[in-house]
């Protein structure tokens, strides 16, 4: 996927193909921020503060040619915010659901934080990815400030997003280990399964685009060749 | 103690290793120094300030022996002088007075330290994890395990142990930090119980309890004034999908101590521990009011990042804080209170914006503490 790009504020509005609304789940301190900051703008800060409510960053990237701008809410972590955070999910096309390597309750965490996507965005509709952060403190000799021990293993990870149905990968924010891939494969995965039901649609004689009534992600394109389509995963 | 920690010499921390602000904030490596005050004060200005600090020394008296008695007898002297400002020398003190947490501090003699040596709070993990990410730029914070964490970690500990029902919540740490910069921990301690409690204003508690009910509240009555008072700007938001939730949330759990310049925060606490949450609302009115023309403007996202980042124009306090108190809201919120409440009838979610609720916890029967509810009075107008 070369010619990514980030979207800067002074990007023309049209200048995309599809929108895909994403969101960051998972426990307080897991780096659900600084994994949005270094996707967005290739930032990390080992002194962020902690998320109260949401955040929110967008960045443009090319999958198969098209232009797809993501657009990206980071949640606070605390089961206390999910009073506010919980609509934010509603209608994303997408998530990311993230964990410590180092802290296994975070990991423990991940089957409520699936429910509550489940429950919220766009039943099972939504692409969600796994995401083991925070690698470079498990691995000994790492730049961070302090080493600790792994204390979910890939293999467990694995085997819960396998059952799940979900991506998986393991990332670290803060060498940017990873960090590219996890959301353009989460990105990829929401555009393939766009075009697979708007081919569908297009081929069962409807609409070019239609998606099945109630999906969260609606496509629409002209009838006209050489329009852009146009998704918007609200 | 009202002196600011990490920044008279008092407290061993760190050398920082670059430039601090006058409030002990690390400055950025470029641009102006986000306290947002010219580098030298002329002559004529540290005179009167200079003055400025006579006449509240004189209005507070010796340890604020005199400021219950100037209250009632200049309230109007009182309002003015404290919307031009607390001068920074003075204002853990007056914070203290105005809040009314000295009174609790002296009915509760041994309180906290008990709730902080000898009781556990489920929340400590929580706490621990969080003290590095509040105010992380501030020199006084910045030191693992340093005086500043401690003292951070202390109160809000303590506080979840109070009241077990709220327990700790992200977003006390930037309440509780910004107190701790101007008072000892045990006063920065009262102080977040009366806020929270309800000492002198509406209790604030709702904004972290289960649900955050007073936050939804609030973030309902503000869409209604932002459509009430600029219905342009209202009609736009309504066309972008733009929610209070999304710039606004921060504004009320922190009362603009998480993203806003210092210089600023200080002087929205000042009014607002004397006049009462309406203060949020006013602001939050004003900063959007300031920036009306641009905003209307702008499409989804780059409203959205203009509604996180003002310009520095519009927030200066001495033009932010006029064009605030402009707007007049304390009936129109109560009328919009009374509307919410109604609508939440019904649900399994009561609002937690009760006047008089009473100031001592279930918990706190325990510990012994005196805590009376007499402190209560309606808002200010």
């Amino acid at each position: 996927m070369s010619g990514r790009r980030p979207a800067t504020w002074d990007q023309a509005a049209d200048d995309y193909d599809y929108l895909f609304k994403v969101v960051l789940v998972g426990d307080s301190g897991v780096g659900k921020s600084n994994l949005l900051s270094r996707f967005t703008r290739n930032a990390f800060s080992l002194d962020s503060k902690s998320t109260i409510g949401v955040e929110f960053a967008t960045r443009t990237i090319q999958v198969d040619g098209k232009t797809i701008k993501a657009q990206i809410w980071d949640t606070a972590g605390q089961e206390r915010y999910r009073a506010i955070t919980s609509a934010y999910y509603r209608g994303a096309a997408g998530a990311l659901l993230v964990y410590d390597v180092t802290r296994a309750d975070t990991f423990e965490s991940a089957a409520r934080w699936l429910r509550e996507l489940r429950d919220h965005a766009d039943g099972r509709g939504a692409a969600v990815m796994l995401v083991g952060n925070k690698t470079d403190l498990a691995r000994s000799g790492s730049r961070s400030r302090h080493h600790h021990p792994r204390a979910v293993p890939r293999g467990d990870a694995a085997a819960l997003a396998e059952r799940e149905g979900l991506s998986f990968v393991e990332t670290s924010a803060l060498d940017a280990t990873n960090v590219d891939a996890a959301f353009e494969t989460l990105l990829t995965e929401i555009y393939r399964a766009v075009s697979r039901k708007a081919l569908a649609a297009s081929s069962a004689g409807d609409d070019a685009g239609a998606v099945g009534e109630g999906q969260a992600i609606q496509v629409s394109a002209s009838d006209s060749a050489g329009l852009t389509t146009r998704c918007c995963a609200f | 103690m009202d002196k600011k920690k990490g920044t008279d010499g008092t407290e061993p921390g760190p050398a920082p290793s670059r430039a601090v602000d006058r409030f002990g904030f690390i400055k950025p490596e470029q641009g102006n120094s986000p306290d947002g005050i010219p580098k030298g004060k002329s002559i004529h200005e540290r005179e009167r300030e200079e003055r400025r600090i006579r006449k509240w020394r004189k209005m507070i008296g010796v340890g604020g022996n005199d400021w219950k008695h100037y209250v009632r007898r200049n309230p109007h002297v009182v309002k003015r002088r404290i919307r031009k400002g607390i001068p920074d020398c003075l204002r853990g003190l007056v914070w203290q007075l105005i809040s009314g947490s000295r009174d609790l501090l002296l009915m509760n003699p041994g309180v906290y330290e008990t709730l902080v040596i000898y009781e556990t709070s489920a929340s400590e993990l929580e706490i621990i994890r969080d003290i590095s990410r509040t105010f992380p730029s501030h020199i006084f914070f910045q030191q693992r395990h340093g005086p500043g964490q401690r003292s951070l970690y202390n109160i809000l500990k303590a506080y979840s142990v109070y009241d077990r029902d709220v327990g700790y919540v992200q977003g006390m740490g930037f309440l509780a930090g910004l107190l701790l910069l101007y008072m000892s921990e045990e006063d920065a301690f009262w102080l977040l119980v009366a806020l929270l409690k309800g000492a002198v204003h509406a209790p604030m508690e709702g904004l972290y309890q289960a649900g955050l009910p007073l936050v939804q509240q609030y973030l309902s009555q503000f869409e209604k004034l932002v459509i009430e008072l600029m219905p342009k700007l209202g009609q736009h938001f309504v066309e972008e999908m733009i929610n209070p939730s999304m710039y606004a949330s921060q504004w009320f759990i922190t009362v603009f101590s998480y993203s806003f310049p210092f210089h600023l925060t200080l002087r929205v606490w000042d009014v607002f521990l004397y006049e009462g949450i309406k203060v949020v609302f006013q602001v939050g009115l004003a900063l959007l009011r300031l920036c009306h023309d641009d905003l209307v403007k702008l499409p989804f996202e780059k409203l959205l990042y203009a509604l996180r980042n003002f310009p520095e124009e519009a927030t200066d306090p001495d033009v932010l804080l006029p064009l605030a108190f402009s707007f007049k809201v304390s009936s129109r919120l109560e009328e919009l209170q009374k509307e919410y409440q109604k609508r939440q009838e019904g649900t399994s979610e009561t609002s937690s914006g009760e006047r008089l609720q009473p100031l001592v916890s279930k918990t706190m029967s325990r510990v012994g503490s005196r805590v009376v509810s007499n402190l209560t009075t309606a808002d200010r107008k």
